[in-house]
């Protein structure tokens, strides 16, 4: 990390040197996100000004269709807020490279999405290797070993060499969560984690994420609709219709 | 990378087997096409081994069911020969250089026999008139009158292949399955000289083993037409050629004559020979134009059959440049296992010396033909590459 730090200090509002630690991880300011299409134009987030701190556990909750998962997205550096601005560790990330943007991706961030998105082509451990390709210097051998240790972890072992089309609902849900945990990144980004999988497993999913945030200290942003689950979080973010409602 | 990129096409063979073929087919036509030119651009610079310039081809025909008697037709070569302007004329076969017109035959020497010879009748004066290049022994002469056997030149190549290494000068030869009995003389060929190789075909083939044996007099008594070569000064045009048709007639009025200048008969057989040439470019041209479009095409609906791919690879780390390098990649690849396939194809032509050619133009036809492959494949994943490694990863997400 602080290789990358270093390599783009060129961007504004350095953090001071040592003082990172306390600096929040990610900091939404006055984020608006517009979509527009031909028809209609929706405002998926409207003023949203949420800062997560280093090593939290947030939940975000809401009703289907608030923007949890634009405000996901936009945490991931997926996409661009309509107005506002992202911090990553007190850096704007708006004038970010296209090579910073996916590094910073590539080794900060896990994200699990809500439908998987697996690749349907490559096995199972081969799509949990897929973040590892991009890093640098890592060779084959310790790609499949941690690829096999996140497997592990989710308890797929036994399934590496099935392809997602082999797999249920449930198991695929546990191979997006191994590919997130397989870079070892500071923050997850889960968007319904659990929501396809079993109370069962869902309980160790959570008791897994729980594990992370406590033991290594993974800044963890969730979204859920289990008031248990939430609970267990540190804090709840709440959204109703693109606003930020407590 | 290069791995994972192998793992991806492999588990996407059936996808892939399509764009194989189609780059498998398009290495084999591309192969044949530069395979016919390159062979035929390599004869056209070598050396045709004689003189078409300044030489004239004068046919005398006696008229139908007519004998020629050597007489006359001594007269009309000296008249000629006589002319201001003409510096030789040889009379010869009717196969002469760049018309539709072969006599070939096979030859044993030893036991062993020629590779399939191009035969041309020749008189004493045939290699001053063609300017053929003498590189062993010399041209027959009225000297050889009195030999028991035929005289005969051969070419350089025909030479290499009959006697190798050892001497040729005095040699003698028959033709294949001299059969059995004693050989006429005439039918036992005495080599008097070598020249070089010569291409009398078109100037785009190869060069042929060829033989010229020397005319007797009898020869001639069944001929109804003469060719005679005439060898002019630079600068000689119609009137010389009407002159020599008046020559003729003064010799007896039965006979017709017609000149022709042998530039034009090689120009009128170049055109001849580059019209499949050219048809076949066009044709080969238009198979790869069709090709590019539909590699382009499926290459297009791969790229937006995979947006939620590249989304995901994007927000897994993957640059844009990487997404572009990625699809560019995958189609290297691919390209990589036509082209091998191809090249198991066409390497059969050099090992099993098909068409009698040498290796080397098989050879370069390969390389050619996979240069282009490549290039053209690249061209056609160039713009989809570009476009996957513009597609931003949200959006790219969405869609499913
Ligand atoms: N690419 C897009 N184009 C147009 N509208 C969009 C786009 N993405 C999201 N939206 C709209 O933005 C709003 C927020 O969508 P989002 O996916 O963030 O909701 P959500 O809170 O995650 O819902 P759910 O709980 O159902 O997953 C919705 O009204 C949705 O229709
Ligand atoms: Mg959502």
């Amino acid at each position: 990390m602080e290789n990358l730090l270093a390599t783009s200090s060129h961007t504004r509002s350095q953090p001071l040197n040592g003082a990172t630690d306390a600096l929040p991880v990610l900091r939404l300011t006055n984020i608006e996100k517009v979509y527009q299409t031909k028809t209609i134009e929706t405002v998926a987030l409207n003023q949203v000004n949420l800062t997560i701190n280093r090593g939290e556990f947030v939940s975000v909750m809401g009703p289907s269709g608030c923007g949890k998962s634009t405000l996901l997205s936009l945490m991931g550096l997926l996409d661009e807020p309509t107005r506002g601005t992202i911090e990553v560790d007190g850096r704007t990330v708006q004038s970010y490279s296209d090579r910073e943007l996916a590094n910073l991706r590539n080794l900060k961030i896990g994200f699990v999405f809500q439908s998987y998105h697996l690749i349907n082509d490559l096995s199972v451990v081969d799509n949990v290797e897929v973040p590892l390709l991009y890093r640098k210097g890592m060779g084959g051998k310790e790609r499949r070993q941690r690829a096999l240790d996140a497997l592990d972890k989710v308890g797929l072992s036994a399934r590496t060499g099935h392809f997602p089309g082999q797999l249920s609902g449930g198991q695929r849900q546990r191979v997006a969560i191994a590919r997130a945990l397989a870079g070892g990144p500071e923050i997850i980004l889960a968007d319904e984690p659990t929501g396809n999988l079993d109370s069962v497993m869902g309980e160790e999913i959570m008791d897994l994420l729980l594990g992370l945030n406590r033991q290594d200290g993974v800044t963890i942003v969730m979204v859920t609709h289990d008031e248990q689950q939430a609970l267990k979080t540190q804090r709840v973010v709440r959204f109703f219709d693109g606003s930020q409602v407590g | 990378m290069l791995r994972h990129l192998f793992t991806l096409i492999w588990n996407r063979k059936r996808a892939n087997l399509l764009l194989i073929s189609e780059v498998f087919f398009s290495f084999v036509v591309l192969f044949g096409v530069g395979a016919v030119l390159i062979t035929a651009a390599k004869n056209y610079l070598a050396p045709h081994g004689f003189n078409y310039e300044q030489v004239w081809r004068l046919e005398v025909r006696a008229g139908q069911n007519l004998k020629m008697p050597r007489a006359e037709l001594d007269d009309v070569l000296r008249q000629v020969k006589a002319l201001p302007g003409v510096r030789t004329v040889a009379l010869t076969s009717g196969n002469t250089p760049f018309i539709f017109n072969t006599n070939n035959s096979v030859f044993e020497y030893e036991g062993k026999k020629s590779p399939q010879a191009n035969v041309y009748d020749a008189d004493d004066h045939y290699g001053e008139a063609m300017q053929l290049h003498l590189r062993e022994g010399r041209w027959f002469a009225p000297s050889d009158d009195g030999s028991n056997h035929r005289p005969v030149v051969i070419s350089q190549d025909l030479r290499e292949s009959m006697f190798g290494n050892g001497p040729a000068l005095g040699k003698i030869f028959t033709w294949e399955n001299p059969g059995k009995g004693p050989a006429k003389p005439e039918d036992e060929f005495l080599v008097t000289g070598v020249v070089d190789a010569v291409r009398m075909e078109s100037d785009f083939s190869a060069a042929i083993p060829s033989v010229w044996k020397r005319l007797i007099p009898y020869d001639t008594t069944h001929w109804e037409t003469a060719n005679v070569l005439v060898r002019v000064a630079p600068g000689s045009g119609g009137e010389l050629q009407e002159k020599i048709a008046r020559t003729v007639a003064g010799v007896t009025r039965q006979w017709t004559s017609q000149v022709r200048v042998m530039d034009n008969e090689r120009l009128h057989r170049r055109l001849y020979t580059l019209v499949p040439v050219v048809g076949l470019c066009i044709m080969g041209l238009f198979l790869i134009i069709n090709v590019a479009l539909g590699l382009f095409g499926v290459l297009w609906y791969n790229i937006s059959q995979r947006r939620a791919e590249i989304g995901l690879r994007r927000a897994m780390g993957a640059t844009g440049a990487g997404i572009g390098w990625q699809f560019l990649g995958e189609m290297m690849v691919v390209t990589t296992f036509g082209v091998l396939l191809g090249t198991l194809l066409a390497a059969q032509f050099p090992l099993l010396n098909a068409f009698d050619l040498p290796a080397q133009p098989y050879l370069l036809a390969i390389g050619a033909a996979a240069a282009a492959v490549y290039f053209i494949t690249a061209l056609c994943a160039w713009q989809p590459s570009r476009l996957a490694a513009a597609i931003q990863p949200a959006v790219a997400l969405r869609e499913e």
